[in-house]
């Protein structure tokens, strides 16, 4: 079951779509510890919901394809973890929708298939379409030397390990992959290997390899976890990692196991950069 | 590349290095050629034409050299117990 969750419902009341979005929203706090972020009052309440976002991970509910709550969470910089579109939903499940205003039948059974998606082994939710909250828009800081620039994004979600690897956390999934040192040091990377999904994978272990023409390396997971995905372009497109390791480039995602204690042996930014500095002037 | 810290331990205090097991090496000298780190060293006049000279070279939780040797004749301390026990000296120097 989908827990701890901001979930924030387009609850359009003119549309039948937003009163689906709204109603799966009560019912997954019903049966979850998650808290509702009226749409209406955070226009006006800012700070009433802004710690609530900081610490949940943010589920984005647009009633139709105007995607009006998807817009007030990029409006407020909110971070959207997971989304779902009731429209999209509804064409999946051969469900039409009508102009009612009141949920008949149809629309409660529709409701019941979303939320019991949400009800699958680690609110994977299955049945239900997911698109991935990790926006990276990540601010970097760069450092050259000679014609090499080597980037580290600043952001305080960004973990790295000492093997050159990071992991960008939201809730209680993480984004992996390696840092420019390490894809500057390849050079063209040409070939990788991605970890299987479904794999529990403890912090150090390798989570994939990439290798060039010059090397190969392990990409040293700085998380424990059960990979749920992985980035699939790269298989046929691992050059992405040379492009920015960061964005196009990450190699999977990981839902955490015991993130707490992994963070006991992870760095921020400021320390990674100078930490690569150092490695970067030899 | 050689740090002399790791997470903040000292790296000479971390057991991490490649062990050749010379009953299975067949001396094809992949692994010499495939670490940038020099932890090796080909001593061709030596009856042991290979040793792992520069332990602390070898970058912690690496195992790559491991997947490029055929006969499998190289393995590593385990990883999870090396990760508990960097914690621990962690914990020992912020007490000391």
């Amino acid at each position: 079951m989908v827990e701890n969750y901001a979930i924030l419902p387009c609850n359009g009341l003119d549309k039948c779509a937003g009163v689906i979005s709204g109603e799966i929203a009560v019912k997954l706090c019903e049966s979850g510890k998650n808290t509702i972020i009226c749409p209406v009052f955070s226009k006006i309440a800012d700070a009433k919901y802004r710690k609530i976002t900081d610490e949940h991970p943010l589920l984005v509910i647009d009633g139709c394809a105007t995607r009006c709550a998807s817009k007030i969470a990029a409006e407020k910089n909110y971070r959207i973890f997971r989304k779902i579109t009731v429209t999209e939903e509804a064409k999946r499940h051969h469900i039409e929708l009508k102009d009612n205003l009141r949920l008949l039948e149809d629309d409660n059974s529709l409701v019941e298939i979303i939320v019991d998606g949400f009800s699958d082994a680690g609110g994977m939710a299955a049945g239900v379409s997911e698109e991935s909250g990790f926006s990276f828009e990540f601010e970097y800081e760069t450092f050259q030397k000679d014609k090499f620039i080597f980037r580290v994004p600043r952001n305080t979600s960004v973990y790295f390990n000492e093997n050159d690897c990071w992991a960008y956390v939201i809730g209680n999934r993480a984004r992996i992959g390696v840092t420019d040192f390490v894809q500057q040091n390849l050079s063209d990377i040409l070939y990788f290997i991605p970890p299987e999904i479904g794999a529990i994978i403890s912090q150090f272990d390798a989570a994939g390899e990439i290798e060039s023409s010059k090397a190969l390396v392990d990409i040293i997971s700085p998380v424990s976890g059960m990979v749920v995905s992985i980035n699939e372009m790269l298989v046929q497109k691992p050059e992405l990692i040379n492009e920015n390791p960061y964005e196009s480039g990450w190699i999977a995602e990981l839902e955490l196991t015991d993130f707490e204690s992994d963070k006991e042996l992870l760095i921020g930014f400021d320390k990674y950069f100078e930490l690569m500095k150092k490695k970067v002037e030899g | 590349m050689s740090e002399t810290t790791f997470m903040g331990v000292e790296r000479d205090k971390i057991d991490w290095k490649p062990a050749i097991d010379y009953g299975k090496c067949n001396f094809c000298m992949e692994c010499v050629k495939f670490c940038p780190h020099k932890v090796f060293e080909v001593n061709e006049n030596d009856e042991i034409r290979l040793i792992v000279r520069n332990p602390n070279n070898c970058v912690v939780f690496c195992r790559a050299c491991s997947k490029t040797c055929g006969p499998d004749a190289i393995t590593f301390p385990d990883k999870n117990a090396t990760t508990q026990k960097i914690k621990e000296m962690r914990k020992e120097g912020n007490n000391g």
